[in-house]
């Protein structure tokens, strides 16, 4: 293997790690300020992917535009959901019994309600940029990749500045750092968590759409991003948002390299070998590898 | 243990005991091949949903990944027969596999607070399939046939699943009555609080996983064994440790005689029912789900225990703590945290 092949491999590596931040940061906003390990984020990356093929096919608009409309459809959708399921939950610090069961049942119902309304056959959204790409020296990169790769950065900034720069943000910080606090402090728990719930979910959707482009999918095309989700939140230190960029190019850099020594048929393995390795060596996450050391110092 | 007060005391030892008679001479009054092969899928159902449970249920640790060690169960009491050697030598080398997998996942994951151990269940079931289905000793994804000498005995594999079943039961019972099964359930309530009166929640989980794991292996290699042709796919599918978890939480999660109930119910109705609706079963398993956590979290035993006070026509207790826990066991669902 030659320093091209390396740097080709690199290269498609950092473009993955985009559309995975993407995928993964929804969760991260829920399981930050809820406490809730949201299975039924699966769910809504496959419905994510349909909403933009459907869009694609009956109106012929392009999946990247589905996709950011796909932003304020989940929104709404996730809110709905907080408002008829989530809330009814106990409140806790760690993640309960119910609400993972409760999660876990929704993504059931939505994966049978895909199978009931578009079959188990495997779509795709083919557009004319699937097949074209960019040719730069012997590298080349489909175009569509090139795409989704911007669209998810971009989508990132914009979550990184209302994170950090907005009344909501704020609140939201304040519930991940200490709900009891936050609560005393003036911060309404019930609309904020109802809020965050549909941030997560239009992120879920947005970055469905995106995999859809990607990839082919069916109704049980999220299982294989739920554990990546996961484990790149691990990665990331579990309610960090910047941390989720970082774990989302540690998983695409060890997926895409493993490609070189293992078969590409055990790669639904290597997140999962990824996570143990994680908990045994660092059970903080980077992140918290990175806050020792600044502690240290 | 304490003596059985009263007619409700006496009847809560003898009524499992009349449960497993009457399954015992079940063959005499000649039922139909079908009645049996619906109770042996039920039999080893059951099984699993007792190990789940213990795990589960008492130390308040969900899994998805169960079908890990059944699948495990499966394969190893196959390879052990494939080698000549006898199906109960398979079953308990079957049952071994499992726990030892068991301390594969809980070593890293059990050490930590937090979702890890769940979400790393989710997880393990993907990665051992994806093995399972390149191995070449076991025929890969193509699958796994078992041959026997002897003629195919339908009543020697109800016997097996009816006996297999009564162990999960004597163990749980077992567990549930001990001061090992007093700690998992402090575990479940406040593991700080656990921690500080001398439990070690680490050990405790490790080693309720692996017996809940056993169990589930030893569940594997029975179905096997009758089945006679599985793959992974089948055996190692993420839907196998769904249906696992399914049922321990219909029937009443953290008590004995709710799995029980989970287990048979679930075995009837994915034999009956689900094979007419093929199309819904998803989603019949996905709405009881989010039923049961919203409406009734103690389960079709919780729903049971409402019915029955409200038939006595009184409020809260039935007025005799007796009864109550004839019918539906001592150990209720308590805290019902992570």
């Amino acid at each position: 293997m030659d320093a091209v092949e390396y740097l080709d491999l690199l290269l498609k590596a950092l473009l993955l790690a985009g559309v995975y931040s993407a995928m993964a940061v929804g969760m991260t906003v829920i399981y930050g300020v809820m406490k809730i390990v949201n299975l039924a984020h699966a769910g809504f990356l496959m419905l994510g992917a349909y909403f933009a093929m459907e869009l694609f096919q009956r109106f012929h608009i392009d999946p990247i535009l589905g996709a950011v409309l796909a932003l304020p459809v989940f929104f709404l959708f996730g809110m709905a959901v907080h408002w008829l399921l989530v809330r009814w939950l106990p409140k806790s610090d760690t993640p309960t019994l119910a609400s993972l069961l409760l999660m876990f049942g929704f993504w059931l119902v939505l994966q049978n309600a895909a199978y009931l309304k578009w079959g188990n056959e495997d779509q795709s959204i083919l557009t004319p940029l699937t097949l074209s790409s960019v040719q730069i020296g012997q590298i080349s990169i489909p175009k569509v990749n090139l795409v989704v790769f911007a669209a998810a950065v971009v989508c990132m900034i914009v979550l990184q500045i209302v994170f950090h720069r907005s009344w909501f943000g704020r609140s939201m910080r304040a519930l991940i750092q200490n709900p009891y606090a936050a609560q005393i402090a003036g911060v309404d728990d019930e609309r904020t968590s109802r809020l965050t719930f549909g941030l997560g979910t239009a992120f879920a959707g947005f970055a469905g759409a995106l995999l859809g482009m990607l990839y082919s999918f069916s109704p049980d095309f999220g299982r294989q991003f739920l554990l990546r989700s996961f484990v790149i939140i691990v990665l990331g230190g579990l309610d960090s948002i910047s941390g989720v960029a970082l774990g989302a190019i540690v998983l695409a850099l060890v997926e895409t390299f493993s490609i070189v020594k293992l078969p590409a048929s055990y790669q639904p393995a290597i997140s999962f070998a990824l996570l143990v390795v994680v908990l045994v060596i660092m059970p903080k996450g980077l992140a918290g590898l990175f806050n020792r050391k600044w502690k240290a110092a | 243990m304490k003596r059985p007060s009263g007619l409700g005391g006496w009847l809560k030892v003898i009524l499992p005991w009349l449960l497993l008679a009457a399954l015992l001479l079940l063959p005499v009054a000649s039922p139909t091949d079908n009645v049996i092969r619906l109770l042996f899928v039920t039999a080893v159902w059951t099984t699993t949903s007792l190990g789940w449970n213990l795990l589960g249920g008492m130390a308040g640790q969900v899994s998805f990944g169960f079908a890990v060690f059944f699948g495990l169960g499966a394969y190893t009491t196959a390879l052990f027969m494939h080698a000549g050697h006898s199906p109960y030598f398979g079953f308990v080398g079957g049952a071994a596999i499992a726990m030892l997998a068991s301390f594969l996942i809980g070593l890293p994951t059990f050490r930590l607070r937090g979702p890890y151990f769940v979400i790393a269940t989710i997880g393990v079931t993907e990665a051992v399939r994806v093995v399972m289905n390149n191995l070449d000793v076991t025929g890969g994804a193509s699958g796994y046939r078992i041959t026997e000498d002897k003629p195919f005995s339908a009543l020697e594999h109800y016997y097996t699943a009816i006996a297999a079943a009564a162990l999960a039961v004597l163990v749980s019972t077992i567990i549930a009555k001990s001061k090992f099964g007093l700690a998992l359930r402090a575990i479940k309530q406040d593991e700080d609080a656990a921690a500080d009166i001398g439990v070690n929640p680490y050990t405790s989980k490790l080693w309720i996983h692996a017996i809940a794991a056993g169990l589930t292996g030893i569940a594997g290699g029975i179905y096997a064994r009758r089945a006679a042709f599985f793959y992974p796919g089948d055996v190692f599918a993420f839907q196998t440790g769904i249906s696992i978890l399914l049922m321990p939480v219909i029937g009443g999660i953290g008590t004995v005689w709710g799995a029980v109930l989970g287990g048979v119910i679930f075995g009837t109705v994915e034999e009956e029912l689900v094979v007419y609706f093929p199309n819904l079963h998803l989603l019949i398993y996905g709405s009881l789900l989010i039923a049961i956590i919203l409406l009734e979290p103690d389960g079709l035993l919780g729903l049971l225990r409402r019915l029955f006070r409200l038939l006595r026509g009184k409020r809260g207790d039935s007025g005799s703590p007796g009864a109550d826990e004839v019918l539906w066991g001592s150990s209720r669902v308590e805290g019902r945290e992570l």
